[in-house]
């Protein structure tokens, strides 16, 4: 592919009561715009899953960004990572030049803790809040893979471990396992520290041709899929063969196996999800995920980092706004201005974004981009 | 007419119910739903055509019995509902994989545990009890 990204930034991510969705997304925006050496922009892609109706033109006016199509798209989690997917298809296709990625989330306007399941969707007007799916994934894990409670709270301590190296992010607190296992029960075996805390936040990328410079991160591939049938047929948890099929179509457009990348931001939402993921992602055979982290493969100095940012735990879950903010700290690592919690040698690194909340299906999407 | 709190902080009306149909004229309660005439597969969708292949659905009854893929106790809140309360997926037998509430503690159920459906909550989900532990 010829699509790549110029620059990158995001806002703080937290709960952020008093800023307006206008003031995140300008932190980030006008970050990125600068990162890029202020390009002309010629489109804007905006992934949001509860901002207002037109909250991509309503911020996006005041930094000069009009009379440009914009494009406002929803994918639940995956939102701001499918604003970027279409970004580079965009570029990629020629029918813009450079185009503007922007992902953004003001959860505390709508939600104290969890968000409230969908009254529309069957399993949502049961009660099934999104933490009690990733925990049916958890318990079968338990009874049916070797995957233990500390198992599950590793990955909690390893990217909060990860967060002390990353000032943009909510929790930089370093926890043990048995802190982990002891904060409050969420959807069992899931505990509170388990559990992606809600965030406000933007994040966004400009993406354009390769200058060549060192600064810009070529886009080897960028796929998204949304999930097939996901019932009584499958013996996979939720969402493990999206993101495996897409994961799989991913490396494949870019011609890269998954034993050659280097760093990896994946869709920690829970810790289930770390280690289903990185299963589905080939990092280990299904069923053995645990065993990245027993051995320090996916920690910051093993052989394949996953989420050096501290990820979805650490740095909160703003949907719309996390997959952008993923590809901001991929584009760090692969430049080498990831500071503290840089990856040595970083030069293939994956972004991974699911989304999800529909039941029936195995995701809402997923998307998957292997940069370089 | 079913009012629900939703994320917005306001009350809305979502009509109808997207709940599985629940048949109780029998002994034990079944679910009403659909099996394709060409591929053959389960499902409790109540659109006119099978979700996998496009075939005509032919009416079906599933339940009550089945067995538990996975379970946790929800311990959030929830609009609607008064935590803590247990769920699972259960596979039903010759039939489609369903979420219900479970009866009796708030305790996870064992995978591969023996549920039959026996009704709905007071808030109207689908309910199921354990009525045999898993064979070791």
């Amino acid at each position: 592919m010829s699509a790549a990204i110029l620059g990158v930034g995001t806002s703080f991510f937290g709960k952020q009561q008093a800023s307006h969705p206008n003031e995140l997304m300008w932190a980030a925006v006008n970050e990125a715009l600068a990162d890029a050496d202020d390009p002309q922009i010629d489109a804007i892609y905006l992934g949001t899953v509860f901002g207002a109706p037109g909250v991509a033109q309503r911020g996006l006016h005041h930094l000069g960004l009009t009379g440009v199509p914009i494009i406002t798209v929803e994918n639940a989690c995956a939102s701001g990572t499918t604003a970027f997917h279409e970004a580079v298809h965009a570029v990629e296709h020629g029918r813009f030049g450079n185009v503007l990625a922007v992902g953004v989330e003001k959860m505390t306007d709508s939600f104290a803790g969890a968000i409230h399941p969908e009254s529309t969707d069957p399993e949502g007007r049961s009660g099934l809040a999104l933490p009690s799916l990733y925990a049916m994934s958890a318990t079968r894990y338990q009874q049916v893979h070797d995957v233990t409670a500390e198992d599950l709270a590793l990955v909690a301590v390893k990217n909060h471990r990860h967060a002390g190296g990353n000032e943009r992010a909510q929790h930089r607190t370093p926890h043990t396992v048995e802190q982990v296992l002891d904060s409050r029960m969420i959807a069992d075996p899931l505990t509170l520290l388990q559990c992606c805390p809600i965030a406000d936040g933007a994040a966004a990328a400009v993406i354009g041709t390769s200058s060549g410079s060192d600064r810009s991160v070529r886009v080897r591939s960028s796929v998204l899929q949304s999930g097939g049938l996901w019932d009584h047929r499958s013996d996979h948890v939720w969402g493990f063969e999206l993101v495996r099929d897409t994961a799989n179509a991913a490396y494949e457009a870019a011609g890269v196996s998954a034993s050659e990348l280097d760093v990896i931001e994946c869709h920690d939402a829970f810790t289930i999800g770390e280690i289903v993921t990185t299963e589905a992602l080939g990092l280990a055979p299904e069923g053995h995920g645990a065993s990245l982290l027993r051995d320090g493969h996916t920690e910051i100095g093993g052989k394949q980092p996953v989420n050096p940012s501290g990820g979805l735990l650490s740095r909160g879950h703003p949907l719309g706004a996390t997959g952008l903010a993923q590809i901001a700290e991929i584009t760090w690592q692969l430049r080498g201005d990831a500071a503290a919690r840089q990856v040595d040698g970083a030069r293939i690194g994956l972004v991974e974004t699911m989304g999800g909340g529909v039941a029936g299906i195995d995701g809402n999407a997923c998307v998957v981009a292997v940069l370089e | 007419m079913t009012k629900l709190e939703v994320g917005y902080g306001f009350v809305v009306t979502t009509l109808p119910d997207p709940r599985p149909r629940i048949r109780d004229d029998a002994e034990s309660p079944t679910l009403d739903g659909s099996t394709c005439q060409a591929c053959g597969l389960h499902t409790l969708s109540t659109a006119t055509r099978c979700p996998d292949c496009r075939g005509e659905l032919a009416p079906a009854t599933f339940g009550p019995l089945g067995l538990v893929w996975s379970s946790t106790v929800v311990r959030v809140p929830v609009p609607g509902r008064t935590p803590p309360y247990p769920m699972s997926y259960v596979d039903l037998v010759d039939g489609p994989r369903v979420l219900c509430h479970l009866s009796g503690p708030a305790e996870t159920a064992p995978v591969g545990a023996t549920v039959s459906l026996c009704g709905a909550t007071a808030d109207g989900d689908l309910m199921a009890e354990v009525v045999k532990e898993v064979e070791r």
